[in-house]
């Protein structure tokens, strides 16, 4: 089963996707796979936050914050996954530090590539993202080339889901089948 | 008429051609203080907002005065008025007016739907 979830930021989308990734693992196994590649002292508290979040949970970690298929080859693809989030691997494809980040024209259509083949690739999976497309302002070509990038790998991801959900204040929306029992 | 709202890049104007069939020659794409409603389908109505406000020209009125001519046009927009309230007097009015705008037409439609990466909410 493939859920996708959204919404704006700290409405309870992560809190909502480790529960649902918990109820699709029915006891088995979990992994977490780590998108966010720390880059300051900030990332890393925010790592630190979302650890002591998922502690006695059982979830077992995966980084990933690349290339993300190349993660299947080490997994029990039968698993639940949660992935958290599209909006940073998003971000590690766009800007490589290798290339002193310089934005990579081709990164959305790959990473949207990417996502596709590992939520094909697993048998139960809660891929979140982020809604950053309402508001009142003109970005730059990267803000929006970025901005676009989500949108389309957020349409494909939800096009392939059998349940979709817009989290809003803590609340759920269920935009598309059903929340899992 | 129909209105569909929804954040930028979410499938806004696919789930309106997929509906209601419209090809290329079916939408206008606004992009100043005037709109074309021969045309079946309104698009970007967000940008006929920014160009009412560049202007001093108040949309709603406008809309108003063209009422009979638009009586089986899809209106597409863009909800830009859920973000941060921008400091930039511009955008300020803009995010207001085009919520007006939304609000207007959506009491007037018999169909309100937004759209969700590329799903539908119907709203009325």
């Amino acid at each position: 089963m493939i859920i996708f979830i959204s919404g704006g930021a700290k409405n309870g989308k992560s809190s909502l996707a480790q529960e649902l990734a918990l109820t699709l693992a029915r006891g088995g196994k979990r992994y977490y796979v780590a998108t966010m590649i720390p880059v300051d002292q900030e990332d890393r508290d925010r790592i630190r936050r979302h650890v002591a979040d998922r502690a006695g949970l059982g979830f077992e970690t995966v980084e990933c914050g690349r290339n993300l298929p190349a993660c299947l080859d080490r997994v029990d693809r039968s698993a639940a996954f949660l992935l958290d989030s599209t909006t940073a691997l998003l971000m590690n494809e766009l800007f490589d530090p290798e290339q002193d980040y310089a934005l990579d024209p081709a990164a959305p259509e790959r990473c949207r590539e990417d996502l596709l083949r590992f939520v094909h690739g697993v048998d139960n999976v809660v891929v979140v993202s982020d809604y950053i497309y309402s508001d009142a302002q003109r970005y730059d070509e990267i803000t929006e080339t970025y901005r676009k990038g989500l949108a389309d790998l957020d349409r494909a991801l939800a096009a392939v889901s059998d349940t979709v959900i817009e989290v809003s204040a803590g609340q759920v929306i269920v935009h598309k089948g059903v929340m899992p029992l | 008429m129909t209105l569909i709202i929804g954040g930028a890049y979410q499938g806004k104007l696919a789930f309106a051609r997929e509906t209601f069939g419209f090809g290329e020659e079916d939408v206008f794409t606004c992009s100043g203080a005037e709109i074309d409603f021969a045309k079946p389908c309104v698009n970007a109505l967000e940008e006929f907002t920014l160009a009412c406000v560049r202007q001093g020209l108040d949309p709603v009125e406008y809309l108003r005065g063209h009422r009979a001519q638009w009586e089986n046009t899809v209106f597409i927009c863009q909800d830009l008025f859920c973000g941060v309230v921008p400091i930039d007097t511009e955008l300020r009015s803009w995010r207001h007016t085009t919520g007006l705008v939304c609000q207007y037409l959506s009491r007037e439609a018999d169909r309100v739907s937004r759209i969700f990466c590329g799903l539908e909410q119907r709203l009325k």
